[in-house]
């Protein structure tokens, strides 16, 4: 049998539903393009319903907040990799970005004095302004939004259980230009050729390469980087992996959930390794990556927890007679959802923290992706790049797109961002469409689509000894093994090596060869995509011969605050290898960081000094600084998973 | 522990018994635990859906002994029986053909729309509603949204004359009603888009509420008291002739 092709005309085709990609799609249309949105998933499942729902505002919460301050916050907290034309744009539109979400019904909370919305009561750690919002119903609340803004707009067409295979590029003038995509629409059974000058990849991360070992959507296949990588686009920062150390390690159900940051340890939490020894203390003060790499090394040492973790020990905090009620309120308060999760999946003993919390660390952000500019715009070169040598028609927004967070990204700021790079990356595609003065000519069906369709075609009913879902298995295990938290040379070559044999396989999978709804069609797209993602995390880990960000190189030193920061780019040129190269990024200056370390060796010192402490003086000071954090409400203030403030060590890094 | 596991392959239905194997003696799994096992051991193709394991994405609904569960959450027992939600189309295993709920939105979800003063802060019943996480639980039983396969589930119709779920179905279910019940109450909603929002609604069948002892929802909203009385009331105090209960 042979799956039959349906051809379609568009403006604009946004890949991905969530956040950026219904923003994308509105944009476009209200800009006058004729839209697609195409999702695997159904309308506004992704990351962004899943979130927190913390939103990044700026001047939400005092008058002498600015652009330059929050860009400027953004590239600190990102290791000054982030591209400055990024940042700045994301500083810009933050406010009306958050206000297309609320013209889509998201409501928040109003501050009546200053007539804007309410935001978090004290700034998030990295902020140095209060301008975090949070929302009921937390991301739920933004997918209502992003749904509603798909759904309503007749001027928008959608498809949901669609995978977005590819997109097809022709060459003009030795310039790559995008003229359509190639789709699988399962439940309707059929392939559906695009015709399109604009592409927009807002198809979210890459997470689901370390299943289960992550708290994120299951659809995180890193679609959007191998779409574009296979288009030729240039990836960046491709090893910038946010990993969160203290989620789930077991039951199974519970598996990767978040269930508290570096911060929520509190004053006395250590980790732990099997036989109670020590492996890290002071932990409310370290940075997640300091986490998760004492755990690791602890699991390789053979000391590890029974499923591949250590333990997070608070019972210091609970048993003092003063301050270990006022402990339990901040670890209920300062993370929920978290507390919640903890207190399902590993039972009221550990909840109430009479014993500690086996931990492991889980992926649940990607900070790098493809390379665009302020318009998210697919660029090349050097330096922040041009779109001579990009792809001419190719955008990203959202997680998919990189240069905006570099090593580390500030809490609230993703919710914000799919605002405001969607809108950005679907007005320039709907202005690319309208302004293309060569029209994609006719008969294109015949030349660029054809070796993709026909390609795609060969594999429904491919013979095989393989399953593809079994493949992705021991990709998620050697990826989360030899590209995760902890990395080293030697395993990044062993990825590499791994990954040959994997692409080598992909023609030895089992597909029937019926057309709607084919799981194994779908596992060998996401395994294909999985597999070149896997390709470019490893390129570009590679390259990066230190330790920056949410992974640690065990046979590298820190990269030091003072060395020239650099991104690292990697592409995949059509019958070759993979390429990887640097390119520089202007330092903070060096006063700034000074003074961050000032403070990160002061913080330091606090804790060694109350550590030494006898046992009754301990307790009444760690009473009266649970009572300044918590003040009169007795609550602590919430931190976002992932965010600066729930890792204060992540702070004072420059 | 024996469950049994619908499937359905290129329009072909099967009963597979899984001996699901625990990790641990006092191992209680979730139904999704269940399915990836069985992925991963007897069924490599399982078709199900799934997302974010925590009962926040919507997306891994199926009936478990008949009745929809949000599989992630969802305890197994020995001898369930794991089916695709009988309330939409089969497509593949327990993959569901959701659409036709959100294609029959289109149009009918005006918003505030630009100019206004966003600043406005909404009732506590308008978040109630927007806990929903579309998990389409609330499908279950519903007269309404049976109306679109003569009163009983699409599994039950003759061949060929099932409604295209592409179009997006003719009658409504207590999640398009909380749609436009959020509308009702979201205080930047203009008197006109108000009313506009209830006409969607008896549109979409509203008088089929009318004498139903009520809906279920899979995340705990109180549907009947927070959507569908006042939507009936409103409706038939202005509707006397039409929708009025007797």
């Amino acid at each position: 049998m042979t799956i039959e092709t349906e051809w379609r005309d568009y403006d604009v085709v946004v890949v991905g539903s969530g956040g950026a990609g219904s923003h994308a799609a509105q944009a476009a249309a209200q800009a006058g393009a004729r839209v697609l949105i195409v999702s695997k998933d159904p309308i506004g499942c992704s990351d962004t319903k899943i979130s927190e729902g913390l939103a990044t505002v700026r001047e939400s919460g005092s008058d002498d907040d600015s652009e330059e301050l929050l860009s400027e916050n953004l590239r600190m907290a990102g290791g000054d990799l982030p591209v400055t034309a990024l940042t700045d744009a994301f500083a810009q539109d933050s406010k009306d970005a958050y206000d297309r979400y609320r013209v889509q019904g998201l409501r928040p909370a109003i501050d009546t004095k200053n007539n804007t919305p309410k935001s978090l009561p004290l700034p998030m750690g990295g902020h140095t302004r209060r301008r975090s919002v949070g929302h009921r119903n937390s991301g739920i609340a933004f997918s209502h939004a992003n749904w509603n803004g798909v759904i309503q707009d007749s001027r928008i067409d959608y498809l949901e259980d669609c995978w977005f295979l590819d997109v097809i590029t022709a060459e003009e003038n030795s310039q790559k230009r995008v003229v359509g995509g190639l789709i699988y629409d399962a439940a309707r059974g059929k392939l559906v050729a695009v015709r399109a000058p604009s592409v927009v990849i807002a198809a979210g991360g890459l997470s689901t390469l370390y299943f289960p070992k992550t708290d994120t959507m299951r659809g995180n296949t890193g679609d959007s980087y191998a779409v574009a990588a296979r288009g030729g686009a240039d990836l960046v920062d491709m090893e910038q992996v946010q990993f969160l150390p203290f989620c789930v390690a077991s039951p199974p159900s519970f598996e990767g959930l978040l269930i508290g940051e570096p911060v929520t340890a509190s004053f006395l939490g250590v980790l732990r390794d099997k036989n109670g020894k020590v492996i890290l203390d002071g932990v409310y003060l370290r940075t997640r990556a300091e986490c998760s790499a004492a755990i690791m090394r602890t699991v390789e040492d053979g000391r590890g927890s029974p499923n591949g973790g250590a333990y997070l020990d608070m019972t210091a905090n609970r048993l003092h007679p003063l301050s270990g009620p006022y402990f339990m309120r901040f670890l209920a308060s300062a993370l929920p959802s978290a507390y919640k999760v903890a207190r399902q999946a590993l039972g009221r003993a550990a909840a109430d923290c009479d014993e500690a919390w086996e931990v492991r660390p889980s992926a649940h952000y990607m900070m790098g992706g493809i390379r665009t500019d302020a318009n998210g715009a697919s660029v090349a070169g050097e330096g922040d790049g041009s779109m001579v040598g990009g792809i001419t028609g190719l955008f990203a927004s959202g997680q998919a797109m990189g240069g905006l967070f570099g090593a580390n990204r500030l809490g609230s700021t993703s919710l914000t961002e799919g605002a405001v790079f969607g809108a950005r990356s679907g007005q320039a595609a709907a202005k690319l469409a309208r302004e293309a003065t060569t029209q994609i000519e006719d008969g294109i069906e015949d030349g660029a689509f054809s070796d993709s369709i026909a390609a795609t075609r060969q594999r429904f009913g491919q013979s095989g000894k393989l399953a593809a879902s079994a493949l992705k298995r021991d990709l998620q295990r050697e990826s989360w093994d030899n590209i995760g938290p902890v990395r080293t040379l030697e395993r990044i070559s062993r990825m590499d090596a791994l990954l040959d044999g994997l692409e080598a396989s992909l023609d030895d999978v089992a597909i029937p060869d019926y057309a709607e709804w084919n799981q194994a069609f779908i596992e060998f797209e996401e395994l294909r995509n999985l597999v070149t993602t896997a390709r470019a995390v490893a390129a570009a880990s590679r390259e990066r011969d230190g330790s920056i960000g949410g992974h640690v190189r065990l046979d590298c030193g820190e990269i030091s605050a003072f060395s020239h920061p650099y991104s690292t780019v990697v592409s995949k040129p059509a019958n070759d290898a993979w390429q990887v190269r640097r390119v520089m990024r202007p330092r903070t200056p060096v006063k700034q960081i000074a003074a961050y370390k000032v403070k990160e060796n002061w913080r330091k010192a606090q804790v060694k000094f109350l550590r030494a402490l006898p046992a009754g003086m301990q307790d009444r000071r760690l009473e009266k600084k649970y009572k300044a954090i918590m003040g009169d409400a007795g609550a602590a203030p919430e931190v976002t998973p992932g965010g600066v403030d729930a890792a204060i060590g992540e702070g004072t890094k420059a | 522990m024996k469950v049994e596991i619908v499937t359905r392959r290129d329009g072909q239905d099967a009963i597979v018994t899984y001996d699901y194997q625990l990790r641990s003696e006092d191992e209680k799994p979730m139904v999704l635990d269940v399915l990836l096992q069985a992925q991963a051991t007897e069924i490599p193709d399982l078709a199900y859906r799934y997302g974010c394991r925590a009962r926040n994405c919507g997306v891994c609904t199926v009936d478990v002994n008949d009745k929809p569960r949000v599989a992630c959450r969802a305890r197994a027992r020995d001898g369930d029986r794991i089916s695709p939600m009988a309330t939409l189309p089969a497509l593949s295993d327990l993959v569901v053909r959701r659409d036709g709920v959100a294609r029959q939105m289109r149009g009918r979800l005006a918003n505030a729309g630009q100019g206004n003063d966003l600043n406005v802060e909404a009732p506590d019943d308008y978040h109630a509603l927007t806990a929903c996480i579309e998990c389409y639980a609330c499908l279950n039983n519903c007269p309404m949204h049976a109306r679109n396969f003569d009163g009983g589930l699409p599994g039950d119709m003759p061949a060929g004359t099932a409604p295209d779920p592409a179009a997006g179905y003719r009658w409504g279910n207590p999640f398009s009603l909380l749609k436009l019940q959020r509308i009702r109450i979201d205080p930047l909603t203009s008197d006109a888009g108000k009313a506009a929002a209830l006409d969607h609604a008896v549109e979409l069948g509203l008088d089929a509420c009318v004498g139903c002892k009520g809906c279920k929802c899979g995340v705990g909203i109180d549907l009947m008291g927070k959507v569908v009385r006042d939507m009936v009331t409103a409706a038939s105090d202005r509707q006397p002739a039409d929708t009025k209960a007797d």
